[in-house]
């Protein structure tokens, strides 16, 4: 057992697509739990289910049955608009591809989280996003418009944008594909300070095994289930 | 927003102009099919304004504060022969200064050269008080129209009456009529203006040949405006005559030819089309515009943004497409409105027509962003997941 604090829980987990003999079974009973300050990474094959398991754990996807528990709140259980509240307050993502505004530069696509995000001054999203952007490096480019930005800047400023309000948990589908391992491992390790650092809860789903040594805990995922027991590394 | 450093000011610009003003190959198609919409609107109305104010001139640029005639005259074409003797009707009332008869009819000007053309005759008194004399007409001009058979018409108007100017003579009805100064500013959509004394108009136009007695308005100047009202109403009291104040006559003339003719239904059309046009066009380039930045709108949902940031946006953007086209449109609407009157059409462009037209844009420019707004429920963080 683990002495960390659960933070985010799956209960039985089903999700299907189509309908009639069409109908795929994507996800089946899947249960686990992750905590705060750990870095989780799912693995397994293509199409085993691993986006549908964090689309669902992060609040983007009902499930057919089973239940997602977030700080003590189930979270298909919220309407629509408590979710996106809920999302607002505690989630970060990192999707596949960067999803920067071409023309915008890499700190106005931080001032625009969070200043449509609300609730905060000026004052204080410039200097929150001056905080992290020197944090990742990327003080000196942050003028760049995104079509400036090599590669693993612009999954650096992905990154800056999921963290910026400095999430409870931080989702990551596949945060390395794009990238090298040079700037895959860098992407990975920002990511662990963010869990080291701040105790958020990061959920990472990749292919790449290279990326094992950087997690706490690795759960394998084969035909929409859960293989074996989670391996937890020292 | 995104703060510029300008000295030691701190501007801040709007993300919806920053994307216009950074993707500008994207944008330029909304914004000039604005600006089009703005200036071929404004222009065709500025077209219309000009040629019904030619229409109304002869009343206009009258002395006369009231206009009486017979019976429901729709405009100034429409008017029928009243008896003379009407004039003590309107002299006999309190207040009122001086009366006069005034004489208008069509007739047929034979030119010189061979052929015809219609011509609208307008009889009126010449003295410096006269009532019905055009304000344009000089002394020497009201001088030299007292000899029978002088006339008076537009410079721009020359070739169609087969004439060269002042000096050159026709006939009208077989009656000769020679050319005794030129004016400018009165060119016609309907037969060219040929302004002349009462003596010379009862000499060619057959219909007061046949009724000398008769007169088709009579004229008068009050005292002052609550003679004007009270003369008026009298008037009206009586069936067989309608009366206006002069700018009444003149909206009535213009209104009359707006709605009773194609002209002002043809360009309703013509301005309708302009704003569908510029409506499919804006929005359909707002709706490319955010289609494109799907995924991008799609992690700020993700990240809890309400999709009312994103739709604010869009309107913004519509707001700016819209501001823009009209601020290429207006200088074009005054190079081709001077161009047009230089080539001797008459176009007005008064303050109240810029400003309808270009609330009316900015108003199409809007309904376009709304018109786009759709595509944001297209924005769906689950298609991120593959």
């Amino acid at each position: 057992m683990s002495s960390a604090k659960t933070t985010l829980q799956a209960r039985h987990l089903v999700r299907s697509f189509g309908a009639g003999e069409t109908k795929t079974t994507v996800l089946q009973e899947v249960s686990l739990d992750l905590y705060e300050g750990e870095v989780a990474l799912l693995m397994g094959p293509s199409g085993s289910g691993k986006s549908t398991l964090l689309a669902v754990m992060s609040g983007l996807l009902r499930p057919d049955s089973g239940e997602v528990i977030a700080l003590g709140q189930q979270i298909w259980q919220m309407s629509e608009n408590e979710q996106r509240r809920f999302r607002l307050r505690h989630c970060g993502f990192i999707f596949q591809g960067f999803n920067l505004f071409p023309s915008l530069t890499a700190r106005e696509q931080l001032e625009m989280v969070l200043r449509w995000s609300g609730g905060i001054s000026s004052r204080e999203a410039e200097r929150r996003v001056e905080e992290i952007l020197l944090r990742l490096g990327l003080e000196h480019r942050s003028d760049l418009t995104a079509d400036q930005l090599s590669g693993g800047e612009k999954q650096r400023v992905a990154i800056a944008r999921a963290l910026l309000k400095e999430p409870t948990f931080c989702f990551a589908d596949e945060p390395t594909s794009s990238l090298d391992w040079h700037n895959g491992e860098q992407v990975v390790q920002l990511l662990r300070t963010a869990a080291r650092e701040r105790g958020a809860t990061i959920f990472i789903v990749a292919h790449d095994a290279r990326i094992i040594p950087y997690a706490d805990r690795v759960y394998y995922l084969e035909d929409g289930r859960l293989c074996g027991k989670a391996i937890s590394q020292p | 927003m995104h703060n510029m450093e300008m000295g030691s000011i701190r501007v801040r610009v709007p993300y919806s102009l920053l994307l216009i003003g950074r993707e500008r190959g994207r944008y330029l198609p909304a914004i000039l099919a604005v600006a089009f919409c703005a200036q071929l609107n404004i222009l065709q109305w500025g077209v219309l304004l000009g040629t019904l104010s030619v229409l109304s001139m002869p009343i206009d640029r009258s002395g006369a504060e009231v206009w009486v005639a017979s019976r429901n005259a729709l405009s100034l074409e429409l008017g029928h022969p009243i008896p003379n003797e009407w004039e003590a009707r309107v002299a006999s009332q309190p207040g009122v200064e001086r009366t006069e008869t005034y004489l208008f009819g069509f007739g047929y000007w034979h030119k010189p050269t061979g052929g015809s053309e219609v011509c609208i005759v307008v009889g009126s008194h010449l003295g410096a008080q006269a009532l019905g004399a055009l304000v344009d007409l000089t002394p020497d001009m009201r001088a030299r129209l007292t000899e029978p058979g002088a006339v008076v018409v537009d410079a721009a108007e020359l070739d169609r009456l087969g004439i060269h100017g002042v000096g050159d003579a026709a006939e009208v009805f077989g009656h000769r009529v020679f050319v005794v100064g030129l004016l400018h500013g009165f060119k016609s959509v309907g037969g060219p203006y040929v302004f002349c004394s009462q003596r010379t108009a009862r000499m060619i136009l057959p219909l007061f040949q046949e009724k000398p007695h008769d007169t088709m308005y009579l004229l008068a100047r009050c005292r002052n405006a609550t003679a004007v009202h009270e003369l008026i109403e009298r008037m009206r009291q009586y069936p067989d005559l309608s009366a206006f104040t002069r700018e009444e006559f003149s909206r009535r003339t213009r209104w009359y030819w707006l709605t009773q003719t194609n002209a002002g239904i043809g360009m309703g059309c013509t301005a309708a089309l302009a704003l569908l046009v510029g409506l499919v066009v804006t929005s359909q380039t707002l709706y490319a515009a955010t289609a494109a930045s799907l995924r991008e709108y799609a992690v700020l949902r993700a990240l809890g943004i309400a999709r009312w940031r994103m739709g604010a946006m869009v309107l913004a953007q519509s707001f700016w497409v819209g501001l823009f086209g009209v601020a290429v449109a207006m200088p074009v609407i005054f190079m081709l409105g001077s161009a047009a009157n230089f080539a001797g059409a008459r176009v007005l462009l008064p303050a109240w027509l810029f400003i309808g037209g270009n609330v009316l844009t900015m108003a199409m420019a809007l309904a376009s962003g709304l018109a786009a707004l759709r595509s944001l429920r297209l924005v769906e963080p689950i298609t991120l997941l593959r």
